[in-house]
C-alpha cells in the first residue's frame, strides 16, 4: 500500500505537471508550417448533443479529406483541429477562445444548438474571426463573423406552413421542446398562421430531458387539432413518435410536420411510426442530383453502409467546400480577404442539394426548400421542391411577420 | 373520460418511476451505496435489448421474432447482474460506510460507461420496436391504454413480487437484511456477508437492467438515457424513505402522479419545478422520507 | 521543519498566488502563447472560490450540498444581468422584445447600476441559502437527504430558469456581453484583460484568507465538531442548525462570488451552469483536491479544470471522458485525501529519508 501510495503521487504530479504544460504549449507551429493550413472542428462529442453533433462533424471531415485528396485549398492541406464542446455553452466559449487565440486556425466549423452559437458568437466577433454553422435555425441574427450554411426560417419554416395552409389544414398544434429554436419558431408560425386567419390552437414546451409524453399528448387530444407542428428537438422526438404510435395514432389521425427529424432521427424512431409524416429541410438522402450520389456514395463508404446522409450533415458538407471556394476567390486565408471575397455574394459550390450561393449582404445560403414525406424504408421523398430561396433571417420582405413586429428591436 | 385517461397516465408514469427506483431502493437503500452509475446500468440494460433485438433478427426465422423481448429481459438482468457483481468487488466494495465517497466515486464509473457506449454503439442513439404484442394500444371509448405501458405496469408489479419474497420468503432474504440490518452479527452465525454484498448489489444493478429493457419501448435509446432518469429515481427513494420498499412504491407514485396533474395545467418545465418544490417542502416534515424505520441508536 | 509542515498549505497556496500573479510576465515572455489562456486561468480563478465555499461546508463541516451550481449561477445571473443592461444601455433586450416584453422587467430594474447589481449578486443568493438552510437545518435534514434536496432545488431553479424564458432567455442565458472593464479579448485590450485577472486573483487571496481564519476561530473548530459528531455538539450546548445555516449561506455567497468572476471571464452565462451535473464536477473538484484542507479546493479546481480543457480536444477527445472518470474514480477508492493528502503523507517522509533523520 506504501508503494502504491508512492507511484500514485508520482504519477498525480507527472499529471499535473504535464497538463500545466500542455497549457502553456501552443500549436503556434501549425501557422508557421507553408504546406498546410489549420482549421478548428467545434462540436459536441460527449453529452446530450453528441447524439446529433457527430453526423456533422463526419460529414466535415469526410469534405476535407476530399479536398485534400484533390490537391487542398490554395495547395495548402487541410489538417483539422478537434475540440470537444462537451454540450455545455460555456466549454463552447472557452474552446472557442482557445481554437481562435491559442491555435490560431484559420476558421472554425462547428455549433448545433442555438445556446452554442450565442456563447460563441461575440468571441468570433471581437476576434475578427469566422464561424461557420451548419445547422437550420431559428433566425433573428445576422454576425458578420459567421456563414450560415443551414435553412434560415424562410427557407424551412414558412415554406412548410404555406404548405400545411395550401393543403387544407385549419387548426395547428404547435409543440417543442423548451429553448430558444422552438419559442422563436412558434412565434413566427403563429405570426403566420394567424395573418391568414387560421388557428393555432395550442403550444405546448417539454422540457429538454423530457422522457414522458402522455401529458402533452392528452393535450393535442383535447385541442381538436388537424396538424402537429413539431420543433422537438433530439431525444424527446422518440419519446414522442414512440409515445403516439403506443396510442394507435398514426399520420391520418394527427399528421405532423418536422422541423428536426432527418434521415438520422427517423433510423432512431423507427421507420414503421414515422411513415407519412412531413418534414421540412433543403436536402434529403433522395435528393436527385449527381452530387449527391457522389456524397452518399462517400458518406457511407467512409463510415459504414448503415449510415445515412442528413441536411444538417450535408450543409456542414457545403461549409468546407464554401469556405475553399471562398478562400480561393479571395487568394488569403486572411478572414477579412476571405468575408469581402463572401461579400461580392457570388461565392457557390454545386451541393448535393443543388447549387448554393452565400448571400453577400446576410451571409446565408440561398437554396432550394424540399418538403418531404417520410417513407417507410426510413428514406424521405421531396413532395415539393422550389427553386433556390433568397435568405431572409429577419423576414422583412414578408408582410405578416413586419405587421406582427417580430423583428429584433435594432 | 379525461380522467380515467390521466389516472392511467399516472399510474404508468409512476410504475416506471418505480421500476427505474426498485433497484436504488435495494443498492441504496439497504446497502447504504449511492451508485450513480445506476442510470448507467438502466442504459446497458436497454442497448442489450437492441443487441438481443439485431441478433433475433439475423439469425432466428420470422414467426419467433417478437420473442426476442422476453430473452431480451433476460439478456438485460443478466449483464447488467453480471457487471454489478463485477462493480462491486472491484469497487463498491471498498466504499461500504462511505455514502457521500460512493456516490463521488460512482460517478466517475458512470462517465466511464456513457463513453463505452458511444465508442461501441457509436453517439447516434439505436432503435428498438416495440415486438408485435405491445404495438399500439387497446380501445375502450375514447381512452387507448396503451400495450407497452400496460405491459410495464405487470413488470414492475412482477417484479415487486420477486423482491418481495427473496427478501421476506427466501433464505437468501434472511441474510440479506440480518447483514444488512447487524454485520458483525451476521457474519458471527456463519453468513458469508461479502457474498451477500455481491448479490445483493448485483440484484440491485440487474433490476437496472430490466428497466431499461422496458424504458427502450418508450423512449431514445442513447449514451445518456441513463442521466434522465437518475434523478428522479434517487429522489422517490428519499421522498419515501432510504430503506423502505413501500416508502419507494409510495414516492414514486407522489411524484408520477403529481407531474402528470400539474403538467395537465400548466408547461412541463414549471410542473416539475412545482413537483420538486412539493417535495422539498415535504421533505421539511418528514426529513428521513415518509416511511422511516424506526430505530433507537442516535447516530445511524 | 515544524513550520513548514504546519504551514505546508498556506506556503502551497502562496506559490500557486505567486505563479498565478506572474502569469502576464511569462506572456511577455512567451512561455504562454496565448491571451486565451489566461482567460482561461481566470475562469480557474473563479472555480477556486467556489470550492473554497464548498469546502468549508463539505470538507469541515460534513454537509455534501450537490446544488451549488445553483448558488455560482445566481451570482453569475446577477452579473450577467447589469453587464447585458451596460451592452444594450438600459434598453430591453432582444429576447425580452422576442418574449412579447416592451419594457424592462421589475427585477431587470435594479440590475442598471453597478453597485446595486454588486449588492444583488450577494443578497439574493444568501437569501435564498438563508431561507432554504433555515427550514432544512431547523428540520434536522441531515446527510443524504440534505444532498438531495440541494439536488431537487437546482433542479427546480433550472426549470424555472428554463420555464421563464422572456426574462431569462430560458437555455440560452445571457451572452453576447463584456466584462465590467469592457472588452478582454485581443493584444489590445490586453490592460483590462491583467486588470480583470488581478483583481480575480486578488478577490480568491481575501476569501482564501478569511476562510482560513475563519477556520481556526472557534467557529471554525464548532464545524468540525459538527462534521464529526453532531448530536454530541448539540449535548454541549451548541444550536448546530445556526452554525451549520451560517456556514451555508457563507458557502453559497463565495459560489456566487465565483459566478460572477466566471461571467466576466465567459461572456455569457447559461442554465447549464446550475445544472446537477456541475454541482457534482464541483465536490469532484474539492475531493480530487483534498477535502478539508482549503489550499486542497483551490488545487482541485485547478487540476481538473486544465485535465478537461487539455483533453478534450485533438487525438483524446473519444476517450478523455474514460481518463477524467478513471481520475475521479481512483482518487476517491484510494486517496481520500485527495492531491494535498497523498502529498502530505509522502513528501515528509522523502524528505527525512533523505536527511537520514529517521521519524
Amino acid at each position: 500500500m506504501k508503494k502504491l501510495n508512492k507511484l500514485m503521487a508520482l504519477a498525480v504530479a507527472a499529471a499535473s505537471a504535464i497538463s500545466l504544460a500542455s497549457c502553456g504549449s501552443s500549436n503556434a507551429e501549425n501557422g508557421s508550417d507553408s504546406s498546410t493550413v489549420t482549421v478548428g472542428l467545434l462540436h459536441s462529442m460527449t453529452g446530450s448533443m453528441a447524439i446529433s453533433e457527430q453526423a456533422v462533424l463526419d460529414a466535415e471531415k469526410l469534405a476535407i479529406d476530399e479536398i485534400n485528396a484533390a490537391g487542398g485549398v490554395n495547395g495548402k492541406t487541410i489538417e483539422y483541429i478537434e475540440e470537444d464542446g462537451a454540450s455545455e455553452p460555456s466549454t463552447f466559449a472557452t474552446k472557442a477562445e482557445k481554437l481562435i487565440n491559442q491555435d490560431k486556425v484559420a476558421t472554425v466549423f462547428g455549433c448545433w444548438t442555438s445556446a452554442s452559437r450565442k456563447a460563441v458568437k461575440s468571441i468570433f466577433e471581437d476576434y475578427g474571426s469566422l464561424l461557420w454553422y451548419p445547422v437550420q435555425y431559428e433566425g433573428m441574427e445576422q454576425s458578420p463573423n459567421i456563414v450560415y450554411t443551414g435553412a434560415a426560417p424562410n427557407q424551412q419554416i414558412v415554406p412548410a406552413v404555406e404548405y400545411l395552409i395550401d393543403q387544407g389544414y385549419k387548426k395547428f398544434f404547435l409543440m417543442g421542446s423548451d429553448y430558444v429554436f422552438p419559442r422563436t419558431a412558434n412565434m413566427i408560425i403563429k405570426a403566420q398562421v394567424e395573418a391568414t386567419g387560421l388557428e393555432v390552437v395550442g403550444e405546448e414546451y417539454a422540457a429538454m430531458d423530457q422522457t414522458d409524453f402522455a401529458s402533452i399528448i392528452s393535450k393535442i387530444e383535447a385541442s381538436g387539432c388537424d396538424v402537429i407542428l413539431n420543433t422537438l428537438n433530439g431525444t424527446g422526438n422518440v419519446s414522442f413518435f414512440k409515445q403516439m404510435a403506443e396510442k394507435n395514432y398514426t399520420s391520418e389521425d394527427y399528421m405532423t410536420m418536422s422541423f428536426s427529424i432527418a434521415e438520422e432521427e427517423v433510423k432512431t424512431i423507427g421507420a414503421d411510426i414515422l411513415k407519412g409524416h412531413m418534414v421540412s429541410w433543403n436536402y434529403y438522402q433522395t435528393t436527385d442530383t449527381p452530387e449527391n450520389e457522389a456524397f452518399v456514395a462517400a458518406y457511407k463508404a467512409a463510415y459504414g453502409e448503415d449510415r445515412v446522409t442528413s441536411d444538417p450533415a450535408e450543409a456542414a458538407y457545403d461549409a468546407v467546400y464554401l469556405w475553399k471556394a471562398a478562400v480561393e476567390k479571395a487568394g488569403s486565408f486572411e478572414t477579412e480577404d476571405v468575408l469581402a471575397a463572401i461579400k461580392e455574394g457570388d461565392v457557390s459550390f454545386t451541393a448535393p442539394e443543388g447549387t448554393v450561393t452565400i448571400d453577400g449582404e446576410n451571409q446565408h445560403l440561398v437554396k432550394p426548400v424540399r418538403i418531404g414525406v417520410i417513407g417507410e424504408d426510413g428514406l424521405i421523398t421531396a413532395v415539393v421542391e422550389t427553386d433556390p430561396v433568397e435568405p431572409d433571417p429577419y423576414l422583412t420582405t414578408y408582410d405578416w411577420a413586419v405587421a406582427a413586429n417580430i423583428q429584433p428591436l435594432e | 373520460m379525461t380522467l380515467v385517461n390521466t389516472l392511467f397516465n399516472g399510474l404508468s408514469l409512476s410504475s416506471i418511476i418505480l421500476l427505474t427506483s426498485l433497484g436504488l431502493a435495494i443498492t441504496f437503500g439497504l446497502m447504504r451505496v449511492i451508485n450513480m452509475a445506476h442510470g448507467e446500468f438502466l442504459m446497458i440494460g436497454a442497448y442489450m435489448t437492441y443487441v438481443v433485438q439485431e441478433l433475433f433478427s439475423k439469425f432466428f426465422p420470422e414467426q419467433i421474432q417478437s420473442a426476442y423481448y422476453f430473452a431480451a429481459i433476460i439478456v438485460s438482468f443478466a449483464v447488467t447482474f453480471a457487471l454489478g457483481c463485477i462493480m462491486e468487488k472491484f469497487i463498491v466494495s471498498r466504499l461500504y460506510g462511505r455514502e457521500i465517497d460512493s456516490l463521488l466515486a460512482t460517478w466517475g464509473i458512470s462517465l466511464i460507461l456513457q463513453q463505452a457506449a458511444r465508442s461501441i454503439f457509436g453517439t447516434q442513439g439505436v432503435n428498438v420496436n416495440a415486438p408485435s404484442f405491445l404495438q399500439g394500444g387497446l380501445n375502450i371509448g375514447s381512452c387507448t391504454f396503451s400495450y407497452n405501458r400496460m405491459f410495464i405496469i405487470g413488470i414492475t408489479i412482477f417484479c415487486m413480487l420477486i423482491i418481495w419474497a427473496v427478501m421476506y420468503k427466501m433464505n437468501f432474504g434472511r441474510q440479506m437484511r440480518a447483514v444488512m440490518q447487524n454485520r458483525p452479527m451476521a457474519q458471527c452465525m456463519g453468513i458469508n456477508s461479502k457474498k451477500v454484498d455481491m448479490i445483493t448489489f448485483a440484484l440491485g444493478s440487474g433490476l437496472a437492467g430490466i428497466a431499461g429493457c422496458s424504458v427502450a419501448l418508450l423512449g431514445s435509446i442513447d449514451s445518456t438515457v441513463g442521466q434522465s432518469y437518475i434523478v428522479n429515481s434517487f429522489i422517490a427513494v428519499v421522498l419515501g424513505g432510504v430503506g423502505s420498499l413501500t416508502g419507494t412504491v409510495l414516492g414514486s407514485g407522489i411524484i408520477g402522479f403529481a407531474s402528470i396533474i400539474f403538467e395537465k395545467y400548466t408547461s412541463s418545465s414549471i410542473a416539475k419545478a412545482v413537483v420538486l418544490l412539493i417535495i422539498i417542502v415535504v421533505l421539511q416534515f418528514r426529513p428521513n422520507g415518509l416511511f422511516t424505520i424506526r430505530s433507537r441508536s442516535l447516530d445511524e | 521543519m515544524k513550520g513548514i509542515k504546519k504551514q505546508g498549505n498556506n506556503i502551497t497556496f502562496s506559490v500557486i498566488v505567486i505563479i498565478l500573479a506572474l502569469i502576464p510576465l511569462f506572456y511577455s515572455m512567451g512561455v504562454i502563447s496565448s491571451t486565451s489562456t489566461i482567460m482561461f486561468l481566470g475562469k480557474c480563478i473563479a472555480f477556486s472560490i467556489a470550492a473554497i465555499g464548498l469546502d468549508l461546508i463539505w470538507g469541515y463541516t460534513g454537509i455534501l450540498s450537490l446544488g451549488h451550481g445553483l448558488y455560482f449561477a445566481l451570482g453569475g445571473y446577477a452579473m450577467a444581468m447589469y453587464l447585458k443592461l451596460q451592452a444594450t444601455g438600459g434598453k430591453i433586450t432582444e429576447f425580452m422584445h422576442t418574449g412579447g416584453l416592451t419594457e424592462l422587467p421589475m427585477v431587470w430594474r435594479p440590475f442598471t447600476s453597478l453597485p446595486a447589481s454588486l449588492i444583488m449578486m450577494i443578497l439574493v443568493p444568501a437569501a435564498v441559502a438563508g431561507i432554504i438552510g433555515y427550514f432544512i437545518f431547523k428540520n434536522r435534514v441531515k446527510g443524504v437527504y440534505f444532498s438531495i434536496i440541494s439536488q431537487a432545488l437546482t433542479w427546480a431553479a433550472y426549470s424555472v430558469f428554463i420555464a421563464l424564458s422572456p426574462y431569462t432567455n430560458g437555455n440560452v442565458g445571457i451572452s453576447e456581453i463584456k466584462s465590467v472593464f469592457g472588452s478582454i479579448k485581443g493584444d489590445a485590450n490586453l490592460g483590462n484583460l491583467y486588470l480583470l485577472f488581478y483583481i480575480a486573483l486578488a478577490i480568491m487571496v481575501v476569501i482564501y484568507a478569511l476562510s482560513y481564519i475563519l477556520v481556526q476561530t472557534k467557529f471554525g473548530k464548532l464545524l468540525v465538531a459538527i462534521r464529526d459528531g453532531e448530536n454530541r455538539t448539540y449535548f454541549s450546548g451548541y444550536c448546530v442548525s445556526r452554525y451549520k445555516n451560517v456556514i451555508y449561506i457563507i458557502s453559497a455567497v463565495f459560489a456566487a462570488v465565483a459566478g460572477a468572476l466566471f461571467v466576466n471571464f465567459n461572456g455569457s452565462i447559461t442554465p447549464s451552469q446550475m445544472t446537477i451535473s456541475y454541482s457534482i464536477t464541483m465536490v469532484i473538484w474539492v475531493a480530487v483536491g483534498g477535502r478539508g484542507t482549503l489550499v486542497g479546493a483551490v488545487i482541485g479546481a485547478f487540476f481538473i479544470n486544465l485535465c478537461e480543457y487539455n483533453l478534450s480536444s485533438g487525438e483524446l477527445v473519444n476517450i478523455w471522458q474514460y481518463i477524467i472518470g478513471a481520475i475521479f474514480t481512483v482518487t476517491i477508492l484510494f486517496f481520500k485525501g485527495g492531491i494535498v493528502g497523498v502529498v502530505r503523507d509522502n513528501i515528509p517522509s522523502l524528505l527525512s529519508k533523505r536527511k537520514g533523520v529517521s521519524r
